[in-house]
């Protein structure tokens, strides 16, 4: 079974766009889409609207840097300080190629920062690689798989 | 300066020993007693049995009619009130046995009444109507004297006049003591002094004090044998008699020695007290012994203090003079100060005016190792060690010498065009100086004999410097002054001093100045930054999903999915609107920085009333119950808080959306210092937990399908409302309401705002 990618975005037109990027590159993985920050915390930490999701981390967290509310380094924050997200790779995806927010990114610990390409081809690339990287090349540090459990039904 | 003095006499008067108050004895030429209250006689001068015929031994002890007999008693005892003081008093005249007139003098001092008899030609009483004239004369000669010197010179010829002498000079002392013959009057064949000085050491401390206390004395022959007084201490004190006030008090013998070597055999000097210090002395020299009788003494001691009173007031209109022409130098620099931006500029602006402004003939600013020269200086790294100097030696606000080289001898090598210093630190912490330099002003001193010879003499005789043998020779002496400068007036240091104060004020307010610009700048850049971050990120956005989509689009060319098309042209369409929108709210953002304020009265009611009508395209359709309350005047840019609140309705607005009656508040709150204004809404409210993001550049707290905006509206609202000097802040519940408000506070000058308008409309209430 492959970990779902949780895909972290509020603005419509990206979401679609990466979504259609990703289903370009093929990956067989679910995609798990969260409209803001608060709601993607919510999910990891499996509370609220999402306390009864089935246990384990997914392969990669997309991450989009400008949320609302919660903007995409609070999430980081918050998954470096939690001890079961802490081995959660997470790639900020973001259209800001500010050093700050590279600089603060690396800080609080991101796997990787993709600055979106604005030509859709390269676009479509990027994020396919990322996921093949991520979701499928990359070998997960030991332990992080007995999060999955096999679905209950 | 007067430090200096105060050291030089201090160790003169330890040098001085000689007993000048308490000499034992008086000058021949009249004769004393010391009587107690009682009048008995306590002591007597030797040389009683020349004048009255009866020995001191005889009388001590005996009554006061022992000596003058009960006709002199009589006439005496009736002038010697409780009030007779220590300044000799004119008692009248008696005869005595020998049929000899005196005039009598007394004076009470240390319990001590003195009596002091000078022998006069005439039997009567002393008549010093005879010398108005000659008062009379001089007071209508000062009045056309133009200058002081000149004054002083009347005076002389005057007091020649009246006494009699060959020779009559005045004199000033100089700040170091030294004094310099002023003013001469001279008869035929007495050599002439006019122009020359007298070194401080020829006037001991203790005789300068003296000058200070007595105002006149007189030596008549300066080879008199002193007549001792019987007994020698002061019975009631047991105590040597301290004769200060006495007139015919004994001198110095080293003094008499000095008349001698100068050929004057009697001497009479007035002193002349400004403003409580010794300023200088009208000197009377003659050949020959001379007596100077009482009456025409008082009429020179009269001319001396006339002549005293027209040189303080020639010297403190002179001094006012002085001080104003400096001021207004200050002042027209401190003007010249204020206007540009950059002190150190303005300061090498005002170049020629700090010339004139110390009469120097060089100025440099130093900042830290910044050197900035005008006119005649030394070079800048002669400047640079000297600044080094200054800042370690501790000199206080002000330092100021007259000769730099002799403080500090490196300055030996710039005496040119740096003899005077005078140096103002305008920072405690930093090397910032403000220096003057004064020229070398090589001048010669006649002197009245070498000051220095004596010394060299003294010391080769007796291995040191004795202060109290006389000089030998008067014969005029050349000395040529190297290395000083011209004095720095008093005035200049005061008004310097002055001048520090207000460039310090100017400093701090620069620097406050400073720190608002730094504050303003800092806010300033924390702007652009948001701007320019949000061009990168919040614009590129837009324009990625215009290019995405339009791949796309391109890409589903042959496809058969229309709905698919038509929502990437949807979308395309959107992005492209979204980014006009964004580019638009950018720049009234970055706009909103720029342009001025321009405050008025603003009626609330109808700035709610034209938004309201504004938004009536995007609220058509709605139901929307606006409920504004009266609304009150405020002082405020109209076009910007029409900005402000237009977003604030609009907000409501577009939150109330999903709400089938939308409800919208207006009111206003009146507070003492401020006017609180609420727009409450029904809308769907945001989530407190962020609500510190609100009002930030690009921060939306809602997705963007669910409510449509840049997230600049409210960014620009607490912009508007700062730059008022105002504050915002938002309430909400979410899913129920929210509620914005913001205080603008009140107008300084609103009450005359008012009292204006009214006065140009009196029918306005």
């Amino acid at each position: 079974m492959l970990k779902p990618i949780l895909l972290v975005e509020d603005n419509p037109n990206d979401l679609e766009l990466t979504l259609i990027a990703l289903s370009k590159s093929q990956l067989a993985n679910q995609v798990v889409v969260m409209r803001d920050g608060a709601e993607a915390l919510d999910y990891l930490h499996r509370r609220g609207e999402h306390a009864t999701r089935v246990a384990g981390n997914p392969a990669v967290v997309l991450l989009d840097l400008k949320l609302p509310k919660v903007d995409g380094l609070e999430v980081l924050k918050d998954i470096r300080e939690t001890d079961s997200l802490k081995p959660l790779p997470v790639v900020m995806l973001t259209s800001s190629k500010e050093e700050q927010d590279l600089v603060r990114s690396y800080e609080l610990g991101v796997n990787a920062y993709v600055v979106k390409p604005v030509d859709f081809t390269d676009f479509v690339r990027a994020i396919s690689d990322l996921g093949i990287f991520w979701a499928v090349l990359n070998e997960p540090p030991p332990g992080s798989q007995r999060y999955i459990k096999p679905p209950k039904n | 300066m007067n430090k200096a003095i105060n050291a030089e006499l201090l160790d003169l008067s330890n040098c001085a020993k000689e007993p000048i108050r308490t000499p034992g004895s008086i000058q021949p030429h009249g004769f004393l007693l010391a009587l107690s209250d009682e009048l008995t006689v306590l002591q007597a001068s030797a040389n009683l049995g020349d004048w009255a015929g009866c020995s001191a031994a005889a009388v001590v002890g005996g009554p006061l009619a022992g000596v003058i007999g009960e006709d002199g008693v009589q006439r005496i005892v009736a002038q010697l009130g409780p009030e007779l003081g220590s300044h000799p008093f004119y008692a009248g005249t008696v005869g005595i046995r020998s049929k000899r007139h005196f005039d009598v003098l007394a004076h009470r001092w240390d319990r001590v009444t003195y009596l002091e008899f000078e022998p006069v030609d005439r039997a009567e009483a002393a008549d010093f109507r005879h010398l108005y004239p000659l008062i009379g004369d001089f007071l209508l000669k000062v009045n056309e004297a133009g200058s002081i010197q000149m004054l002083a010179q009347q005076a002389c010829e005057h007091v020649r006049a009246v006494t009699g002498y060959g020779r009559v000079v005045a004199y000033q002392f100089d700040p170091d003591g030294h004094g310099h013959v002023m003013a001469e009057s001279l008869e035929a064949g007495y050599h002439a002094y006019m122009g020359q000085h007298f070194p401080a050491t020829d006037i001991p401390a203790q005789a300068r004090e003296l000058y200070l206390l007595q105002h006149i004395r007189l030596i008549q022959n300066a080879d008199y044998h002193p007549a001792a007084l019987v007994p020698a201490l002061n019975p009631l004190t047991q105590q040597p008699n301290d004769l200060s006030f006495a007139a015919l008090r004994s001198v110095s013998p080293v003094h008499l020695q000095y008349m001698r070597n100068m050929e004057t055999l009697a001497s009479m000097s007035v002193s002349l007290i400004v403003k409580g210090k010794l300023w200088g002395l009208i000197s009377c020299h003659n050949r020959d012994p001379k007596p100077v009788g009482f009456e025409k003494r008082t009429a020179c001691e009269q001319l001396g203090q006339i002549l005293a009173l027209c040189i303080e007031s020639r010297e403190d209109a002179r001094e006012l003079q002085f001080r104003l022409e400096v001021r207004r130098i200050m002042v027209a620099m401190l003007a010249g100060l204020t206007q540009g931006s950059n002190f150190i500029d303005n300061l090498s602006s005002v170049f020629p005016d700090l010339l004139r402004f110390a009469r120097a003939a060089g100025a440099a600013i130093v900042v830290d190792d910044r050197i900035l020269l005008h006119g005649d200086t030394p070079g800048k790294e002669e400047i640079a060690a000297l600044v080094d100097w200054l800042a370690r030696s501790e000199h206080g606000d002000l330092y100021h010498t007259d000769n730099l080289s002799r403080a500090w001898p490196p300055a030996a090598a710039m005496v040119r065009n740096a003899s005077g210093l005078l140096a103002l630190p305008i920072s405690r912490i930093h090397k910032h100086y403000l220096l003057w330099f004064r020229p070398e002003y090589v001048h010669t001193i006649e002197w009245a004999g070498n000051p220095r010879e004596k010394e060299a003499a003294d010391k080769a005789l007796h291995g040191a410097p004795l202060q109290l043998s006389p000089r030998t020779s008067f014969a005029s002496w050349r000395e040529t002054i190297h290395g000083s400068s011209v004095r720095w007036h008093a005035g200049e240091l005061e008004l310097a001093l002055e001048f520090r104060t207000a460039l310090l004020g100017i400093v701090l307010e620069r620097a406050e100045q400073m720190a608002e610009l730094a504050g303003e700048l800092g806010r300033a850049n924390k702007e652009l930054e948001a701007f320019s971050y949000s061009v990168s990120h919040d614009l590129r956005a837009p324009l990625r999903h215009i290019v995405g989509f339009s791949d796309l689009l391109l890409e589903s060319a042959g496809s058969e999915d229309a709905v698919q098309r038509q929502r990437f042209l949807k979308n395309i369409k959107e992005s492209a609107r979204l980014a006009g929108k964004l580019v638009d709210d950018l720049l009234s953002f970055s706009q909103m920085g720029r342009a001025a304020l321009r405050p008025t009265e603003v009626d609330m009611n109808d700035l709610v009333n034209s938004c309201i009508h504004k938004l009536a395209p995007e609220t058509r359709g709605r139901d929307i119950e606006w409920d504004v309350a009266p609304l009150p005047v405020v002082w405020a840019d109209p076009t910007f808080l029409h900005l402000a609140l237009s977003n604030l309705l609009a907000n409501a607005v577009k939150f109330t959306g999903q709400r089938e009656m939308a409800r919208i508040r207006i009111s206003a709150d009146d507070h003492a210092q401020e006017t609180v204004f609420h727009v409450d809404d029904n809308g769907a409210g945001f989530n407190m937990d962020y609500v510190h993001k609100l009002f930030g550049v690009f921060q939306r707290l809602h997705r963007m399908e669910d409510f449509q905006g840049t997230g600049i509206g409210l960014a620009n609202v607490r912009r508007i409302v700062e730059r008022h000097g105002g504050r915002v802040w938002a309430d909400s519940v979410l899913g129920e309401s929210a509620s914005f408000s913001f205080a603008l506070p009140k107008h300084e000058d609103e009450d005359e705002a008012d009292d204006g308008a009214q006065a140009d409309n009196p029918t306005k209430q």
